[in-house]
């Protein structure tokens, strides 16, 4: 960034950030396993086989955030996908009390996801001026509205026929069928971001948008893409959260978008993009979930839970930057 | 040429075209239903809106630095339950003590923001949405699932019935609101800080070699929002009478949406107090004129949701039609 005055600017940390993100992922395992020694100590039901009997109700967030992960890497964010995740459910609820078979209902559902998801992907790919945050907070606002509307007055629905649902909160031994459902995307996921071309046009398009357009990525077909699948993924988190709520209502999903994107940022996905691995995405994500159950089964107040996990979220964020600012002090010594 | 002039900077100004969608708006409603520019009505739209008119200036000054703050709401909610609750169990009854400590509380808020954003180098929305969980828990822990309710504010929750701010003729909530725009109005326009805040905005680096400290400014300007949030959770217990935990969730969206409507860019250096003020105002006709044009108020969130995409995608169909008219008039 020298200019002309021979002046330089070391403003952003940019090395320091790389090296730590090598370490990062083995910070979070050795994070993770302090977490369940702490949790094991603090309660005694703390066993493998009730963490995973209680794990489906928050398994359904982690499928927003692989999709999550990969617009975090091409340097946009999404906060409309609570919002699609209340619009796609209510939806699978009407459809399903309208009578229409299970199969039916998933396609509905997966349908409201996709098409909202298309719809963020398009606004975003006609009007590439605007930021994307204020474009999903806009669409946020009108799916989670629309939701309403269809609700009427009474805000809520629930499920007279959860058949169906009940098949799919079904499990196999202690895992519940969703358990296995997260890894698969979990591993599909990441080695698209780490072997295939859409991936690493991903890492590109995030570090540089310019860069990546002139080198022959069709940068707006990869946002789009990205968009599109957040919807779809945002469909599935709404089969499963009903199959776990059997209903909806105004509140469905409310947050999530948050959640998803506080689980990437502490596993190290940098929100101004083109940094971060999934692998820490998903780490993180377990990390979160197995200390929320650790912590409710000790009766812990939920909302002392929401502050015990934002101080982790800042201090992960805050520690790689202040250690990386005394590395630089010493250089410049 | 002078006319020509004028009429160009009318179209030029964001604020101008506001006023007039505005006018039209409130002209349309009032025909439809006369009782909408009524004194009392238009007194009960600005008290109920004084929050998010309030919060807007303080996020136009994050938004001009480039930044953003989603964790207004969980200040406000924990400023209102701390001094909601001081009432209720008797350890104060000034009002003026109430608001003064409010304002200190969510200060200190934006104060620790500040720093994580200023010195610590992290990311505004990532910082503010960890503040975001940890204030509105710490809310729900100090209020320990009690709320203060209209009978605990005491003398508190007359503040908002009574007017002698506004020497007997205006509300004090509506006052402190219209001194909370002059004091912005004038800072922003001519003062040294007002100024470094927008060339922060610009260009960072160019304000760091010219002399500013951005840090500071980052660090000051993440304090004031914090400073209007607690203002606005003492405001709020007043107004509604009562103090809860969840009071005002998802306000902060409802705040960066009446800046962006305002006109104030997301990506910072551009945008007025008065865009962020017809911002306010646009959402808070819209909200109150619906169910009067006979629209159902389950329908409002979407109708806002639409308008605000809909602002700012015709914002950049303007601006690309100015480009290009620019570019053609050079070519010739």
């Amino acid at each position: 960034m020298a200019g002309k005055s021979g002046r330089t600017i070391n403003a952003t940390p940019e090395n320091v950030w790389k090296k730590q993100i090598f370490s990062w992922e083995g910070i979070l395992v050795i994070i993770f396993i302090a977490v369940i020694i702490l949790c094991k100590i603090l309660s005694p039901n703390y066993t493998f086989t009730n963490v995973l009997r209680e794990m489906p109700k928050y398994l359904s967030e982690i499928f927003l955030l692989f999709p999550m992960a990969y617009i975090l890497l091409l340097g946009e964010i999404d906060i409309s996908v609570g919002s699609i995740v209340c619009l796609s459910a209510t939806a699978g609820c009407l459809v399903s009390n309208a009578g229409v078979p299970f199969g039916g209902v998933v396609i509905v559902i997966l349908l409201t996801g996709t098409i909202c998801g298309a719809i963020n992907g398009a606004i975003l790919v006609k009007f590439p001026e605007l930021p994307s945050m204020i474009v999903t907070l806009g669409t946020q606002i009108v799916f989670r509205g629309i939701a309403e509307i269809v609700l009427g007055s009474g805000g809520s629905v629930s499920l007279s026929n959860t058949d169906g649902f009940r098949m799919i909160a079904k499990k196999a031994g202690p895992f519940p069928y969703v358990f296995f459902l997260v890894i698969i995307s979990a591993v599909i996921f990441t080695v698209i971001s780490v072997k295939m071309k859409f991936g690493r046009s991903l890492y590109a398009i995030g570090s540089n948008r310019q860069t990546a357009f002139y080198s022959g990525i069709r940068v707006k077909k990869v946002i789009f893409t990205a968009y599109t699948v957040m919807g779809l993924f945002a469909g599935i988190a709404a089969l499963f959260l009903t199959s776990a709520l059997y209903g909806a209502n105004t509140t469905t999903g409310k947050g999530f978008e948050m959640d998803a994107i506080a689980m990437a940022v502490f596993g190290g996905i940098a929100t101004t993009g083109g940094k971060g691995r999934l692998v820490g995405g998903v780490i993180s994500a377990f990390i979160i979930i197995c200390l929320r159950i650790g912590l409710g089964q000790i009766n812990m107040n939920s909302q002392l839970i929401l502050v015990i996990i934002g101080i982790l979220l800042i201090c992960a964020v805050l520690l790689p930057n202040i250690t990386g600012n005394m590395k630089l002090k010493k250089k410049a010594n | 040429m002078e006319k020509k002039s004028i009429w160009k900077r009318m179209k030029d100004s964001r604020e101008a075209s506001l006023v007039i969608v505005l006018i039209l708006l409130c002209a349309a409603v009032s025909i439809k239903n006369p009782a909408f520019l009524s004194l009392n009505n238009i007194e009960e739209i600005l008290k109920n809106n004084a929050v998010t008119m309030i919060l807007a200036l303080g996020m136009l000054c994050v938004l001009l630095i480039g930044g953003i703050d989603i964790s207004i709401a969980s200040t406000l909610a924990f400023t209102g339950m701390s001094v909601g609750l001081l009432f209720k169990y008797g350890y104060m009854s000034s009002t003026l003590l109430g608001f003064v400590l409010a304002m200190a509380i969510g200060a200190l808020c934006g104060l620790i923001i500040g720093l994580v954003i200023g010195k610590g180098k992290v990311t505004p929305i990532i910082a503010t949405m960890g503040f975001m969980y940890i204030y509105r828990g710490m809310a729900y822990v100090v209020g320990n699932s009690q709320w203060a309710g209209a009978d605990a504010l005491g003398d508190f929750k007359n503040f908002a019935l009574e007017s002698y701010l506004g020497f007997g003729l205006i509300n004090n909530v509506i006052m402190i609101t219209i001194i909370c725009y002059v004091i912005f109005f004038i800072v922003m326009k001519w003062t040294k800080f007002g100024r470094n805040i927008y060339a922060v905005g610009s260009n960072p680096e160019a304000a760091e070699i010219s002399g500013i400290h951005v840090a500071r400014v980052k660090i000051a300007v993440y304090t004031i929002m914090g400073l209007l949030s607690g203002l606005c959770g003492a405001l709020a217990t007043t107004v509604y009478a009562s103090a809860q935990p969840d009071m005002q969730t998802g306000k902060e969206m409802d705040v960066i949406a009446a800046c962006v409507i305002g006109g104030v860019s997301m990506s910072g250096g551009k945008g007025s107090v008065a865009g962020a003020l017809l911002g306010a105002l646009m959402l808070a006709v819209i909200a109150k004129a619906l169910p009067l044009v006979g629209i159902d108020s389950l329908a409002q969130n979407t109708v806002k949701g639409v308008l605000i995409v809909a602002v700012i995608i015709l914002n950049v169909i303007t601006k690309r039609a100015m480009d290009k008219s620019n570019l053609e008039r050079r070519e010739m």
